[in-house]
């Protein structure tokens, strides 16, 4: 009953809805890609620079080195993705461990644990980004692993407060009181709890982690071996006076991404706190 | 002798005629005197305004306006002096006496003399300027207040130690200001005290430096202009926007990008000339690791080249202006190069063919094995040519893994660590192959931790004793012979190619009279520009 | 937060007590922020001293190991960095051998513009973000209230480089209104007028996304606070409409706006040097790329601290903001 009522709420959601739908599209080009455009999308097939509808076969154009943008943006639908979820998989990891400990045990490991996220939060995080990029290399493993580092501190404030809020329940006092072990408590009791809420947050980690990624490859930091939307735009902007569409097209898909997973977002979160509806 | 050209004499009687006092009607093609010149160069700002040990081409464009050297070439190719009137040889060759010129002053009014030159030759051009090129130095007197003696201890031909002089950074300094301290942290090097026609005024960070015309300058009636300023702009969109708006007279070595070198000079009011590049020609090479067993046999080297479209590169990477290399030693070099060389074609069939023929055949899954390819990220074009290699390679069936590392740690990778299998990197030579072009090939060459120097590993006992024949052969015909003998081994070898060599270009408005009249345009000293 | 009483000298005294907590809090965060780049840049391959003696072709040992001495590289790893908090103490930045001059002059040519297009950045995102938000709450459910929801999606998720980069194809480069790039025109031509319309497309391109947060924030808390006790108590006292939203509702719903102006002080440092990269734009941004790229770590270093500094100081600037937007309020 409760699984009805909840993708009840969040179809009600027309924007979440729209949202979800697009994403599985754009998750279904990152599937297929390898099926549609079996040629590496890296490889030049084409003369270079030629616009979109300027020859058939090459219906976005092509890039400066005559790369068929359409492969690039189809197969970067799968590099994005990837990176979004590992990234926010990372984030959500270190931000669910580091909360739900501050949160349960509360005394001075809370007051470190949140000095310490408060120190993530003063270093501004693109920045620092870069920079471990600049310094570690532009792989794909630093990128993910870069963006989870600055990302995880939203995720573990939610927990803790859903953990404060949670751990002084009649149930978990019953757990204890039984000589149930703390990770237990954790992991099995309170967790299955508090997650909800935080999956709404990872959700718009996966948003930020896409826009994340594409500052990175726009500045030429990205993994060369990826072909990613950030890096076309980048490659494009020495081109914007004749050739602007490079730049362009693939700014036009991290936005329809960006934007879908804010609205599934939006529809994860009314569905989810439907008192906290109709503003 | 050397002699004086024709120009400067003449040049010289312009300036009586103008000195006199009257003020004629200025014909077309008369130096118009007075005006402010404002150039910028397509990189940014120097780290200095003067590096003793060079430091890349912004310090170099950035110093050549104050400081000078002893001798000049000229776009004829003659050896001209500068701040020495004339050289000469001893019969031996293992000596050249150098007549200083009279009369020249530094720009804070002390006199240039014989020591300035032995001071910048023995601390300055041996230590940092020339180190690898003055290896044969054994001293540099002065037996006299006009006569500077080099002395080597072996024959040195006379078309190297001429070059030497014209060397990029073999300024002469001035002895007072330089003597006892650090040149590389000595604080005149962001104020410099020269002979040169400007004279250092004020540099504002992150926007320009300011000459003035230097009115003690030893060239009577030179410079025509009263102030030059160097302005730095970050990208190239903003320098031709500058340029467009009239704000720069004059962009070298690659201001604008090439479809904006196109544009300037469809509006009819900018030229754009490849000239002035002669000595300084830059080339984006391809080398193999010999560290690397695969690499061992030539024929395996050899393949490499053959896979790669060379003029692929040129057209679609550098947008036309760049042309395939053949040698080690560039095609503008008139004196020494040669096309009679082995050609790397490209021929992805005879690069397979190589391949399977030294015994490394496609296995199962297409590769025949797979090697690091590291594209040194301080040019983007670098990059995109890697993506481009790692492409033709896989074609003939070799695995590639690119990265593109920022320039320390492509410096640090090809240079010291020799972390690499293959590499692109770049290199601008002069004319005189020792040692800058040799260096690559050679066992000195290899020196762990210096840049740009024989990274891949090759040396045979007979290219390193051939390089030690053309270090000490005097006679010119000779020389040539074995410098082509030695080009012809280099490309049969092939563990260091040209992919490209590069056109470089210099955009100006056509009010800017009298530029890109130096082989090195970028390192000289702009005494006779002037603004109609 | 606990409320405390009303009144001036309260008031004062609640703001002075806590900028003494965040000053000391905020010494050990700048610590951590230290700690964290300094391993950072240590982890780095190539050195900043084998980047030096590679661009002065220095292949002579004891000229390297002269260098090193110089550069401070001789010390163990942790002396290094004792070294360089002592001398931070003492506001002490250190020397940058790559400019030839300390290392916070380096960072002060470059810091006036990256703060002046913060600046006018979050003005830019306030203002209109603030009024979008009270134009569409007021007019709820209606066409303006879709218009600005649509405008809100739209620019809080395009990426900002990739809107600069279109404003630029539009702006100055089809219609020629705005320059290209840069932040004066070559030449000096200056002058205030010249640096503001060069101000306009970054402050556009870094702002818009801002202002779309703000847009829906503002949007929510307005229709929320609408609807609470004393604004009912206050409309059926006969106050007008206007007058109730703009005295009683406005400054309550502006509460969690500055909360989040607060909080993403950080980011917006942050997006200012992806934009100064589209822009040309003269900050710190290039002068952190440069750095980093030469492994110069004294200005990594000062830009990290000096970046966090500014975070802190404007969180502070925020949260005495917000207690006198709400006077019950203190915050711990």
């Amino acid at each position: 009953m409760e699984r009805f009522g909840f993708l009840a709420r969040f179809a009600r959601n027309r924007g979440a809805l729209a949202g979800a739908l697009m994403i599985l599209v754009v998750a279904l080009a990152a599937l297929v890609a390898p099926l549609a455009f079996p040629i590496d999308p890296l490889r030049i097939v084409g003369a270079p620079e030629l616009w979109p509808g300027e020859a058939p076969e090459f219906p976005l154009g092509t890039d400066s080195l005559g790369r068929d943008i359409l492969a690039m943006i189809v197969h970067g639908a799968r590099a994005t993705l990837l990176i979004g979820l590992f990234a926010s998989a990372v984030a959500t990891l270190i931000g669910v461990s580091a909360g739900a400990i501050a949160g349960y045990f509360g005394g001075w490991i809370d007051e470190t644990m949140m000095r310490v996220a408060e120190l993530f939060q003063t270093i501004p995080n693109l920045i620092f980004v870069l920079t471990i990029v600049m310094i570690l290399g532009s792989t794909l493993t630093n990128i993910v692993i870069a963006i989870g580092i600055v990302s995880w501190t939203s995720i573990a404030r939610l927990t803790r407060a859903e953990f404060l809020a949670l751990r002084d329940r009649e149930f978990v006092q019953a757990c204890r009181a039984m000589g149930m072990s703390n990770l237990r408590i954790i992991v099995g009791e309170i967790l299955p709890n508090a997650l909800p809420p935080v999956i709404v947050l990872s959700s718009l980690v996966v948003a930020g982690a896409v826009l994340f990624e594409s500052a990175v490859s726009f500045l030429g930091l990205g993994d060369p071996n990826v072909a990613s939307w950030g890096r076309l735009i980048g490659d494009g902007r020495q081109l914007i006076r004749s050739s602007w569409y490079i730049s362009a097209i693939p700014g036009v898909a991290v936005m329809v991404t960006v934007l879908c997973l804010n609205l599934i977002g939006d529809g994860l979160n009314d569905a989810l706190n439907p008192k906290l509806r109709d503003r | 002798m050397t002699n004086v050209t024709r120009r400067e004499f003449s040049a010289g009687a312009l300036a009586t005629g103008v000195v006199g006092g009257i003020a004629p009607a200025f014909a077309q093609g008369e130096p118009k005197r007075g005006g402010t010149l404002v150039a910028t160069w397509g990189g940014g700002e120097p780290q200095a305004c003067y590096v003793p040990a060079g430091g890349g081409s912004s310090p170099i464009f950035s110093s050549s306006k104050l400081f000078e050297r002893l001798g000049d070439r000229t776009m004829s190719g003659e050896f001209v002096g500068e701040l020495a009137e004339g050289w000469k040889p001893a019969a031996d060759f293992k000596s050249y006496v150098v007549k200083l010129r009279k009369g020249v002053k530094f720009h804070d009014g002390k006199d240039m003399t014989v020591e300035d030159v032995v001071y910048s030759a023995d601390e300055i051009w041996r230590k940092f300027a020339a180190a690898a090129a003055l290896t044969d130095l054994t001293g540099v007197e002065a037996p006299d207040a006009d006569t500077v003696v080099f002395k080597f201890n072996k024959p040195t031909p006379e078309f190297f130690f001429s070059s030497l002089l014209c060397g990029v950074v073999s300024y002469v300094v001035p002895k007072h200001i330089y003597a006892g301290t650090d040149p590389v942290t000595n604080p005149a090097n962001n104020a410099p005290i020269g002979t040169g026609p400007w004279k250092f005024k004020e540099w504002v960070r992150g926007s320009h430096f300011e000459y003035v015309k230097n009115d003690a300058y030893w060239r009577k009636g030179y410079p025509y202009l009263d102030r030059m300023i160097i302005r730095y702009v970050r990208d190239p969109a903003g320098r031709a926007a500058a340029m467009e708006a009239g704000e720069i007279h004059i962009g070298v070595f690659n201001p604008v990008a090439p479809p904006d070198i196109k544009r300037l000079t469809a509006t009819g009011k900018f030229a754009a000339t490849s000239k002035g590049y002669e000595e300084s020609v830059w080339s984006t090479s391809f080398e193999c690791n010999l560290r690397n067993p695969i690499f061992e046999k030539r024929e395996v080297r050899q393949a490499m080249f053959h896979a790669i479209d060379r003029s692929f590169i040129a057209k679609t990477v550098y947008y036309g202006y760049a042309r395939p290399g053949t040698s080690p030693i560039f095609s503008p070099n008139k004196e020494f190069f040669t096309a009679d060389t082995y050609r790397t074609e490209f021929d992805p069939k005879k690069a397979a063919a190589l391949l399977d023929g030294a015994g490394f055949p496609k296995k199962a899954d297409g590769k025949r094995f797979t090697l690091n390819l590291l594209a040194a990220g301080w040019f983007t074009e670098n990059g995109k040519i890697g993506a481009y290699v790692k492409q033709a390679l896989e074609d003939v069936g070799v695995g590639i893994n690119l990265t593109v590392p920022d320039r320390p740690t492509s410096i640090k990778r090809i240079y010291t660590d020799y972390d690499f299998d293959l590499a692109i990197s770049n290199q601008s030579n002069p004319s005189e192959p020792v040692p800058a072009t040799t260096q690559y090939y050679t066992s000195d060459g290899i020196k762990k931790g210096v840049p740009f120097r024989n990274a891949s590993g090759f040396h045979t006992a007979e290219v390193d004793a051939l390089v030690e024949r053309i270090k000490v052969e005097t006679d010119a015909a000779k020389r040539k012979a074995m410098i082509v003998e030695f080009q012809q081994i280099i490309t049969r070898e092939a563990p260091n190619l040209p992919l490209v060599e590069l056109e470089s270009i210099t955009v100006a408005s056509t009010k800017v009279q009298n530029h890109s009249n130096d082989p090195d345009y970028l390192a000289a000293s702009w005494y006779d520009i002037w603004l109609a | 937060m606990r409320v405390a009483p009303a009144g001036g000298s309260s008031r004062r005294l609640a703001a002075l007590r806590l900028l003494r907590r965040r000053l000391v809090q905020a010494v050990p965060l700048l610590l951590g922020v230290l700690i964290i780049n300094f391993v950072l840049i240590q982890l780095a391959p190539g050195s900043f001293l084998e980047l030096m003696t590679a661009e002065n072709q220095v292949s002579d040992p004891t000229t390297v190991e002269l260098l090193r001495k110089t550069y401070g590289l001789d010390d163990p790893v942790w002396l290094q960095l004792l070294k360089y908090i002592w001398a931070l103490a003492h506001l002490d930045f250190g020397f940058s051998y790559r400019q030839n001059m300390p290392v916070i002059d380096a960072i002060l040519i470059h810091l006036p513009a990256t703060l002046l297009l913060m600046l006018s950045s979050i003005t830019l995102a306030f203002v209109v973000g603030v009024a979008a938000g009270v134009v569409a709450s007021v007019k709820v459910r209606t066409v303006w209230d879709s218009l600005v929801s649509i405008a809100a999606m739209f620019f809080f998720a395009a990426p900002s480089f990739w809107l600069g980069i279109m404003m630029i194809v539009l702006f100055a480069l089809k219609l020629g209104w705005l320059p290209v790039s840069g932040m004066a025109t070559i030449g000096g031509g200056g002058g205030v007028l010249d640096v503001l319309r060069h101000l306009i497309l970054p402050t556009l391109a870094l702002g818009l996304f801002y202002a779309a947060i703000y847009a829906r924030v503002m949007r929510s808390a307005m229709l929320e606070v609408a609807q609470l006790d004393f604004v009912r108590a206050a409309r059926a006292k006969g106050l007008s409409r206007t007058k109730v939203t703009l005295s009683h509702v406005l400054r309550n719903a502006l509460l969690p706006v500055v909360t989040i102006l607060g909080v993403q002080m950080g980011t917006v440092l942050a997006g200012s040097v992806v934009i100064e990269s589209v822009f040309s734009w003269p900050g710190i941004g290039s002068l952190l790329f440069d750095s980093v790229s030469s492994r110069n770590y004294p200005v990594v270093l000062g830009i990290m601290v000096l970046g966090s500094l500014v975070v802190i100081v404007a969180n502070i600037v925020v949260d005495l903001v917000y207690m006198w937007l709400d006077p019950r309020i203190e915050i711990r």
